[in-house]
């Protein structure tokens, strides 16, 4: 079973180059968003196993409501993705359901799986 | 002035009105343009020049023999101004003596007014005596405030327009490049498995690469336009003549050959944008002329830019920000922005510049 995924992006053109990119790689994109309201309306209604969520968007801080998106599916995993790679990771980490970063440049069917299971290796 | 003949005459034989230094003295506080008030011990008003009668609306008949405190201190002031008054007839002690103090005064029609004042004593004459000295700087300290105001608005112009580029930048061209760096690598883990797909990856890229090229040019040019740095006022105005979706009648010919300062030319060069961005967005206009003229010489020598438009007018120059941005930076270099809107008339925009060569 390929892994599920849910991009929640505000830019149309990223969204769309990074469903291709990870379907290429064997990811299931099931769902895009373009703020955190319809993301974590799509998040509830399809229990993806991963969240791309960026963390600039428009109806707020990604970074800020990843807790949110925990909350809607308690078995999702949320990477955090920005244009920017000045994302201070130990504050990432604390929130809920976060398990990485990925500077939107580098994403990668392969990069996201070692954020993945980097994230699986610290809580073993 | 007049001989002392309030309620406390103070002529003495020093003061005698036929004593040539006394005429003098009278001369010169006739002929000051601040205001002065001689005020006996009771407070009581026993002198003032014509520069006082001007400013508070008395004229020396009305005033001479009633307390100052009544006729130009505020109400609210009132009881305080009488208290120092006796405080310092009692004590010796004076809080406003000799000093320059600012502070709120009252005309004859009850229009507040802001005055530095200076009180010193004039007890040489035998009484106790007391000067006041006042100025009226209300004018002066609303365009003071006037200036700190407009440099703080230059000041959040600048941020803003930083933040503006930051999110011009990161909307943009920045998503292009991410979504290029995407393409990239996707085309590189397909070189040897599917060549073909390779290719059509690199295609896009190309394409992605181009569309942000453009992106950056376009913001590059609002920044500061290149053709002005390099080629001056004619080839930028061209440019922008050209890129308008009005028609735009461009008129240099009064406009002198020679470079003006750079600040000169940036500054008029995005007075003709922000006009012509207006004609296009607000005029439903079908024509615009741009015209700029070089009138004086040396150090009176100034610019005019005008900017006409054949629209519907009743343009508010209070609405938008571009406009009061833009009379700051005009207003920056001692130049005026004037805007003509009437309602059905078009609109004319000037803009008149002190203007100095490169």
């Amino acid at each position: 079973m390929p892994l599920s995924v849910l991009i929640v992006d505000d830019h149309d053109g990223f969204r769309s180059r990074a469903k291709r990119a990870l379907e290429l790689d064997g990811f299931d994109v099931i769902a895009e968003a373009a703020d955190i309201a319809h993301g974590v309306a799509a998040c509830r209604k399809h229990q993806p196993d991963v969240v791309l969520l960026d963390v600039h968007l428009p109806d707020g801080c990604g970074m800020d409501c990843a807790a949110q998106f925990a909350e809607a599916a308690p078995s999702a995993r949320v990477v955090l993705i920005s244009t920017y790679d000045e994302i201070d990771m130990a504050s990432a980490a604390q929130q809920d359901g976060v398990v990485g970063f990925l500077p939107k440049a580098e994403l990668s069917g392969h990069e996201l799986l070692a954020r993945l299971d980097a994230y699986g290796a610290r809580q073993a | 002035m007049r001989p002392y003949a309030g309620n406390t005459p103070v002529t003495t034989s020093q003061t005698a009105p036929d004593d040539p230094d006394f005429a003098l003295t009278k001369a010169v506080l006739h002929a000051a343009l601040d205001c002065v008030f001689v005020i006996d011990d009771a407070g009581t008003v026993i002198d003032l020049n014509p520069a006082a009668e001007v400013t508070f609306g008395y004229t020396a008949e009305e005033a001479i023999g009633r307390e100052m405190a009544e006729l130009i201190v505020p109400e609210a002031l009132r009881e305080q101004h009488r208290q120092g008054l006796e405080r310092y007839l009692a004590t010796g002690t004076a809080r406003v003596l000799g000093r320059r103090i600012q502070i709120p005064a009252i005309r004859a029609d009850g229009e507040e007014r802001l005055v530095e004042l200076a009180i010193t004593r004039a007890g040489a004459l035998g009484n106790e005596l007391f000067v006041g000295y006042l100025r009226d700087v209300t004018d002066q300290l609303a365009a003071e405030r006037e200036l700190i105001e407009s440099r703080t608005r230059i000041v959040e112009a600048s941020d803003a327009s930083r933040r503006r580029l930051e999110r011009d930048l990161h909307d943009g061209a920045q998503q292009q490049l991410v979504g290029l760096a995407l393409t990239l690598r996707l085309a590189r883990d397909r070189v040897e498995s599917d060549p073909a797909a390779a290719l059509e990856l690199l295609d896009e890229a190309a394409a992605d690469l181009k569309a942000a090229t453009a992106e950056l040019r376009d913001l590059a040019r609002g920044i500061h336009p290149a053709v002005l740095t390099e080629g001056g006022l004619r080839p930028a105005l061209r440019s922008l003549a050209t890129r308008s979706t009005v028609v735009v009648d461009l008129q240099l010919g009064e406009l002198p050959e020679e470079r003006l300062s750079s600040a000169v030319e940036s500054t008029a060069y995005f007075a003709v944008a922000e006009a012509l961005t207006n004609v296009a967005r607000y005029a439903s206009a079908s024509r615009a002329s741009v015209t700029l003229s070089c009138t004086g010489g040396g150090a009176h020598r100034r610019l005019h830019v005008v900017v006409q438009d054949d629209g519907v007018g009743g343009a508010d120059p209070a609405a938008g920000s571009g406009l009061r941005g833009l009379a700051d930076r005009v207003g920056a270099l001692g130049g005026t922005l004037t805007l003509t809107s009437p309602s059905g008339d078009g609109t004319m925009l000037l803009a008149d510049l002190p203007c100095t060569s490169s």
